[in-house]
């Protein structure tokens, strides 16, 4: 909950699609650009972008941008505009500090010595700063803060062993590869092609899809021929609402060509010796739709294995389970199914309250009054309740809530929360709130339940979130009859924000 | 043009058949024109018209409708005898007997396309080449659910002396695709086709523009 509460974002998500068969196509690329995005909408509300391309010798590139969400973003008439794309990428952007300015939107279009590239970007460099310098250094000058622009600028630098006339997309997406290890899924659209990056760490998630007709999309009758075009997408939650089948994941570190012709794997960068993959595990715990597959599994499970694992880790000796909505339902589910104890609603959100609607100011807060949450009193008045949330970050949101919850009746609240306690600050791209802000390096943290108001609080810990993730519990972990295999697939996450232990060594 | 004071309701006299083959007749009208002078024209006429029905034939303007795709319109091309060529035309044929247009105008589209379509409108009796012959027609508007999954590979039933290709062309982009089209190939546009194409190209690109005012 406070995660939603308190504006920590995942910054962007990317959507691309090409187009097969003949062109010019018939399929409307621009409108599937914008529903793809729109079901990517989690990942950004402050602004969109779209850039069509038609693929030919050289390419025209149209684009449209537009701030809020992308309903709002783009009209009807602008979209008309792009009736002639052929392929193109899209990117949503999520709400950074600071004046959100029209030009700082993605996807970028800059020209380069072999044409024109369009960019669209999610995550955050890690050394962002040193590689700043290092690209004005070579003479290029920049005209935004964002990271995006700098890969755009990286990409158009010619790497060494390029010939005159023919551009090695290759060997630039290698070099910027190696300038920075982490964190980015970037999609670059060159002519009549989509090259779809991941960075080695596999930090932040991609992965691709293929377009069928409507009505071959849920029978297994869909043929080789019967492909429409492809799709790549930060989630694959985007994919069903375009009549997209799931293919497969763009592997950590790997350069896929997407084209007419279909799906191809150009390269896959290794990461040093040793180190294990780092994806963002808070993609799992927050950021993406339940509906979304990652490493083979739907975000929606592994959150309900967390509230299991809850369950087992901090038992309670109470009447009932719930949750806070929305987001940490799954987890609550899990805990109820595991300690036996009947799932209720207790609360009634109101969805026009908050970050994106009305923001009550701080003395209506106190007053109680435009409050985000009502309570469902009969359901739980008298018993003792175990709430499920899945973040406590600096322990403003929750303790109304637990007001709430007492003054309507609960004679115990214990709060049981998902995810480990965020300690460290993130630099890959998720926003978290300095590291003095954050309620587990304060002092009040010793006594956290008295600090919120509630008779206990437990959190998940980290070993119990790793395990649920993988799908691997300790024990499994130690049984021999368990192939490698299984136990290896979906081995590295990046937890730096709970252990602070940082995937790649961070250069200040 | 001077008209006389005095004028006559224009009718025809007399028709004789001054030729008949299997499909088509040629006919001597005998007629009285508006200033009352009696004239000859010479007329064709098929022989296949049914008694009863309203028009020789129908038309189909059919748009093939699938999700996340533009719609297009579908097309045939064929080589057509008394133009010596390849045309391209709206999928067409005659109403058989006990037939109505609406049903001759699904059937005709599943056997030269093997699209199945839905009718939504349809034109007056219309003549075709008025003054050459007596044809008339009916334009039936048909909808294709192009998700359906009879719709998505489609067979043609042509029957054995008929050939006949399928083209599919955006709507949004009629005019522009037929030029380019005959740009591409040796082959003559009907006039309905054409003439449709500009109108829809008024439609989506100049609404308040009036039609063809070129210095």
């Amino acid at each position: 909950m406070e995660f939603e509460e308190s504006g920590i974002g995942e910054e962007c998500g990317v959507f691309g699609c090409v187009a097969a068969g003949e062109w010019p196509t018939q399929l409307e690329v621009a409108q599937i650009l914008t529903l793809g995005l729109v079901a990517l909408q989690h990942r950004g509300q402050e602004s969109a972008g779209i850039v069509t391309s038609n693929g030919t010798n050289p390419p025209t590139y149209t684009t449209l941008k537009g701030m809020g969400l992308v309903n709002t973003a783009f009209k009807p008439d602008d979209l008309l505009k792009l009736r002639n794309g052929n392929l193109g990428i899209g990117h949503t952007r999520y709400s950074t500090t600071g004046i959100s300015e029209l030009q700082n939107c993605q996807p970028f279009v800059v020209d380069t010595l072999h044409g024109k590239i369009a960019v669209a970007h999610n995550g955050e460099l890690i050394n962002a700063s040193a590689l700043r310098k290092k690209v004005m250094r070579h003479g290029v000058g920049l005209s935004t803060c964002s990271d995006s622009e700098l890969i755009t600028q990286l990409l158009a630098l010619t790497p060494p062993m390029e010939e005159l006339d023919t551009p090695d997309w290759v060997a630039r997406i290698k070099n910027l590869m190696m300038e920075t290890p982490t964190s980015y899924s970037l999609l670059v659209m060159y002519k009549d092609v989509i090259y779809a990056v991941r960075d080695p760490y596999g930090n932040r998630p991609l992965c691709i899809g293929c377009l069928v007709p409507i009505s071959k999309l849920h029978s297994s009758g869909a043929g080789e021929g019967d492909t429409e075009g492809w799709v790549v997408s930060s989630e694959s939650c985007s994919f069903q609402s375009i009549g997209a089948k799931y293919y497969r994941e763009v592997q950590p570190g790997e350069i896929v060509q997407i084209s007419k012709h279909g799906v191809k794997s150009l390269s896959i960068v290794p990461r040093p010796e040793g180190d294990n993959p780092a994806f963002c595990i808070f993609e799992y715990v927050y950021f993406a739709r339940p509906d979304s597959i990652f490493e083979g599994q739907m975000v929606y499970t592994v959150r309900q294995r967390c509230g299991q694992q809850l369950a087992i880790e901090a038992p309670t000796d109470a009447d009932v389970v719930s949750t806070v909505p929305e987001s940490a339902t799954p987890a609550a589910l899990g805990y109820a199914q595991v300690s036996g104890l009947p799932y209720v609603e207790v609360l009634c959100k109101n969805r026009y309250v908050g970050r994106t609607f009305i923001q009550p100011n701080t003395r209506l807060r106190q007053l109680g009054v435009a409050k985000k949450f009502g309570a469902l009193t009969d359901n739980f008045a008298g018993k003792r309740v175990v709430l499920v949330d899945d973040s406590i970050v600096r322990g403003n949101t929750i303790s109304p809530i637990i007001k709430l919850l007492k003054e309507a009746g609960a004679t115990e609240v214990h709060i049981r929360v998902a995810s480990p306690p965020i300690r460290y600050p993130c630099y890959m791209g998720i926003n978290i709130p300095t590291k003095e802000e954050l309620i587990a390096n304060k002092p009040e943290f010793e006594d956290l339940a008295g600090y919120i108001g509630a008779t206990s609080v437990c959190y998940l810990s980290v070993e119990g979130l790793v395990s649920a993730v993988r799908g691997v519990t300790e024990s499994q972990e130690k049984d021999e009859r368990i192939s490698s295999k299984t136990k290896t697939s979906r081995l590295g996450h990046c937890t730096a924000c709970l252990t602070g232990k940082y995937p790649v060594e961070l250069e200040w | 043009m001077s008209s006389p004071k005095k004028t006559t309701e224009p009718h025809v006299v007399k028709e004789e058949v001054l030729a008949s083959g299997k499909w088509v007749k040629l006919e001597k009208t005998t007629y009285v024109d508006p200033s009352g002078s009696t004239r000859i024209w010479e007329t064709a006429k098929r022989t296949t018209r049914v008694a009863g029905t309203a028009a020789d034939g129908v038309g189909i303007i059919a748009l093939l409708k699938r999700t996340l795709h533009k719609d297009c319109v579908v097309m045939v091309k064929q080589f057509r005898p008394p133009m010596g060529c390849y045309t391209l035309e709206f999928p067409a044929g005659l109403i058989d007997e006990n037939e109505s247009a609406e049903a001759a105008a699904l059937r005709e589209l599943k056997e030269e396309t093997g699209y199945k379509g839905e009718v939504v409108g349809i034109t007056p009796v219309t003549c075709l080449d008025p003054g050459l012959s007596n044809c008339t027609t009916q334009i039936v508007i048909v909808h294709i659910n192009g998700d359906d999954i009879e719709n998505i590979n489609p067979t043609q039933q042509l029957g054995k002396y008929k050939f006949v290709e399928v083209i599919l062309l955006p709507l949004d982009e009629f005019q522009q695709k037929i030029d380019e089209l005959l740009q591409k190939e040796k082959i003559v546009v009907d006039t309905k086709v054409y003439v449709y194409a500009m109108g829809m190209s008024q439609a989506f690109f100049k609404p308040r523009e009036l039609p063809v005012l070129k210095q």
